[in-house]
């Protein structure tokens, strides 16, 4: 069995997924994967509902997802154990290391302050990948375009300087 | 000293009580059994597991445009979904559920996702996907998350929901072409596919994964 599926499988599979997600014998809802965060924060320091509106307002989507959650890290692992067999300990990507430094703390760090802003982006912009880009311009949204567009600007922009990649292949 | 606790009154509950609470709330809900949404993100974490689109080097390698994979992969996605979902929605079989423009917010929002996708290489779909597979320092951008999600949750009626500004409505594309609704949901599906199919397509692999396949099934070296 090969071990990756080349991307426009991928492409269909997911597109699948997604309309059984979205269809009245599914769930009847898009698929959204980063309001499952705060309401998860919320869960582990037990936040008062009463006290943070933000709670409340994400309750159905946060649990919705919470739940969608474990089954993506369930499938995540027995899919990179038995078919991709790429689950191994790390600390520190290959490329990190081709492309930035060989400093672990220096991965740590920036992975910790990159989650942090991830967050409080995906939920300023009311969405994420997953929400925004795949379900919301599916669905020919407006925001979703508006925030594909930011997005991928920035994404390649942060890329372009973030990294060194002069003179490498 | 009690004002710079957040936390302090308990509430009796323990995280596992609190779990079991997040699981009810999806039996209460009319959104599909606690079974089906468990195996909606079991197929999603396979996916995503098998094409491989969690690694480092493919979001972070598609930020340097070294890969191309995550682009033509959501493109196509995007692209077979609108289609499919247009026909549904005006058969009755699925519905709206269309995000409101809030343009600060989007704007803001949509900056500090793409820098921060850049750097960790990951977005909140794919990350638990690389926890899953072991790797420590997306868990560690994880507890960022956590910590980002925990002040964006206590300081959201004071900071963040002002700076997302006021919503300008849910717009979708065929509301600027009227009368010809159906058309423009088509040609945009077709014309993202067209997009995912042209993007040239480059690969940034991982020696860490490839070394442990034998030489004749090394995508880099077909």
């Amino acid at each position: 069995m090969s071990n990756r599926l080349p991307w426009w499988v991928g492409g269909i599979l997911m597109s699948g997924l997604l309309l059984l997600t979205f269809s009245i014998y599914g769930a009847d809802r898009p698929i959204g994967a980063s309001t499952y965060v705060p309401y998860v924060a919320a869960l582990i320091f037990d936040l008062d509902p009463e006290k943070y509106s933000y709670i409340e307002h994400i309750k159905d989507s946060g649990s919705w997802e919470g739940v969608m959650l474990l089954g993506v890290l369930f499938g995540g692992f027995i899919t990179s154990v038995f078919i991709t067999k790429s689950f191994r300990f790390s600390l520190i990507p290959t490329a990190w290391k081709t492309y930035k430094n060989n400093s672990i703390l220096s991965r740590l760090l920036w992975s910790f302050f990159a989650g942090f802003i991830m967050i409080i982006g995906a939920r300023l912009a009311g969405g994420c990948t997953s929400g925004h880009f795949m379900s919301g311009m599916s669905q020919l949204a407006m925001s979703a375009m508006i925030f594909g567009g930011v997005v991928m600007i920035t994404l390649v922009v942060t890329g372009k300087y973030f990294y060194n990649t002069k003179g490498k292949k | 000293m009690a004002d710079l606790i957040f936390v302090v009154e308990e509430s009796n509950t323990t995280v596992v009580d609190r779990i079991f609470k997040m699981v009810e709330n999806v039996i209460h809900m009319e959104h599909g059994s606690v079974a089906l949404v468990f195996l909606i993100g079991v197929i999603f974490g396979g996916i995503i597991q098998y094409t491989r689109v969690d690694k480092f080097e493919k979001i972070a390698g598609f930020s340097m445009l070294k890969d191309t994979i995550i682009p033509k992969m959501l493109f196509l996605t995007v692209g077979i979904t609108s289609i499919g979902l247009y026909f549904m929605i005006d058969a009755g079989q699925a519905h709206y559920h269309v995000k409101p423009i809030i343009l600060q917010g989007l704007i803001i929002g949509g900056i500090l996702f793409g820098v921060s996708m850049a750097i960790l290489g990951k977005c909140p779909g794919t990350g638990p996907v690389s926890i899953a597979e072991g790797r420590i320092d997306v868990l560690v951008g994880a507890i960022g998350g956590l910590l980002g999600g925990l002040v964006f949750t206590l300081y959201y009626d004071d900071f963040f929901k002002p700076l997302m500004g006021e919503s300008l409505g849910k717009t979708i594309l065929p509301d600027f072409f009227e009368g010809h609704e159906d058309m423009t949901a088509l040609i945009f599906g077709v014309v993202v596919i067209l997009i995912a199919i042209a993007i040239p397509k480059r690969e940034l692999f991982d020696e860490a994964d490839l070394c442990k396949l034998p030489d004749d099934q090394r995508p880099d070296k077909k």
